[in-house]
């Protein structure tokens, strides 16, 4: 029986008070039930309003990663593009920037042979230069484009985290109807005996089922897996 | 012009990831939360093709393909399934329904793209 402190939903007592109308006589299974059928609608409740409130404090924290991630995705997109832009000035096909270094020695080799003296010194020199400052370039953006790569692979990562939001929400707001469920069968003095029965529960709680998740997890402990069908996409 | 894509999902935090990968690889994105919402959306505008969860309240998803294809404007829009289901069956009510392809959530972006690529009207 419940107690003052606890609470004490009247659909229980009800419950118990059809029990003992059944009989003249209670016997200790009848109030066993009762006690039972008064905890469950006490606490079938509570555990609602826990789920409830882990789904839409989850979603909300999701929704605030997903704002501050569309802030920063189009600079990672720039950029990426911008590494791209680099590794395309710096390739050495025709037009690129170490290309150009190279037919500046190659073109510039008759002339500096022919001029000799300070000039040609100072030619070498800058030609030289530019080499070395070509050489860093390259240097420096390999590890950039390396990076950006890096960088992608880990926002794919993320795009693929934030659905697992989804799952979870509905996951647990069939978890939260079915106990709702529980808990009007329960109270419901009328219910037919196999609203209540096992079996015929799981059925329909299986039915409901939209994940393979789902239904792995619902499986009894040392059942075989099935084999996994959440092949990516199917073209019809 | 950037091509038109419709995004079907009652879940805001879904929607939002989908238009995310779609807007960065430059498409142009309209969002519905439900069939009857997105319905309300084929008006004669231009879409390339539409992006269409299962489970959702008001009009299912399956719904939406069915009423979609049964407007003449929109009688070749193409729709991906994108969904948490993923047993053959449902597969199969998509495919009869009007679904050209089905993808199973989570998605990586770059299947996304890749089927959006070979799906969606110029």
């Amino acid at each position: 029986m419940p107690t003052e402190t606890q609470p004490s939903p009247d659909t229980a007592v009800n419950l118990m008070a059809s029990a003992t109308a059944a009989q003249t006589q209670p016997t200790a299974s009848d109030a066993t039930a009762a006690s039972r059928a008064a905890l469950c609608t006490a606490l079938l409740p509570v555990w609602g309003r826990h789920l409830a409130t882990s789904r839409s404090q989850s979603e909300g924290a999701v929704a605030e990663m997903l704002a501050a991630f569309a802030e920063i995705g189009p600079h990672l997109d720039r950029a990426a593009r911008q590494s791209q832009q680099i590794t395309a000035a710096l390739a050495q096909d025709e037009g690129g920037i170490i290309n150009l270094a190279q037919a500046c020695e190659v073109e510039l080799a008759p002339l500096l042979a022919q001029i000799g003296g300070p000039q040609a010194e100072t030619l070498r020199k800058v030609l030289g230069m530019v080499q070395k400052s070509v050489g860093e370039l390259e240097m420096l953006s390999k590890p950039f484009e390396h990076e950006t790569q890096m960088v992608s692979r880990q926002v794919e990562r993320m795009y693929v985290g934030f659905q697992y939001q989804d799952r979870i929400s509905q996951m647990m707001t069939l978890l939260h109807d079915d106990m709702a469920h529980l808990q009007t069968v329960l109270t419901d003095p009328q219910a037919p005996p196999e609203a209540l029965d096992p079996a015929v529960w799981l059925a329909r709680l299986e039915s409901q089922y939209v994940m393979q998740d789902q239904r792995q997890s619902a499986k009894a402990a040392g059942e075989p897996d099935q084999p996994g069908d959440d092949i990516e996409t199917t073209f019809f | 012009m950037a091509q038109t894509i419709l995004v079907i999902d009652d879940s805001a935090s879904l929607r939002q990831v989908v238009a995310m990968a779609l807007q960065g690889a430059g498409y142009e994105v309209l969002q519905a939360g439900d069939g009857q919402a997105a319905l309300a959306l084929l008006d004669g505008r231009k879409i390339g093709m539409a992006v269409c969860d299962v489970n959702m309240p008001r009009m299912n998803g399956i719904e939406f393909v069915k009423a979609a294809k049964a407007l003449p404007a929109y009688r070749f829009l193409p729709i991906l399934m994108l969904t948490t289901e993923s047993q053959e069956a449902k597969k199969e009510e998509g495919r009869a329904a009007g679904a050209k392809a089905w993808m199973v959530k989570p998605f990586s972006p770059s299947s996304l793209l890749n089927a959006v690529s070979k799906l969606c009207l110029p």
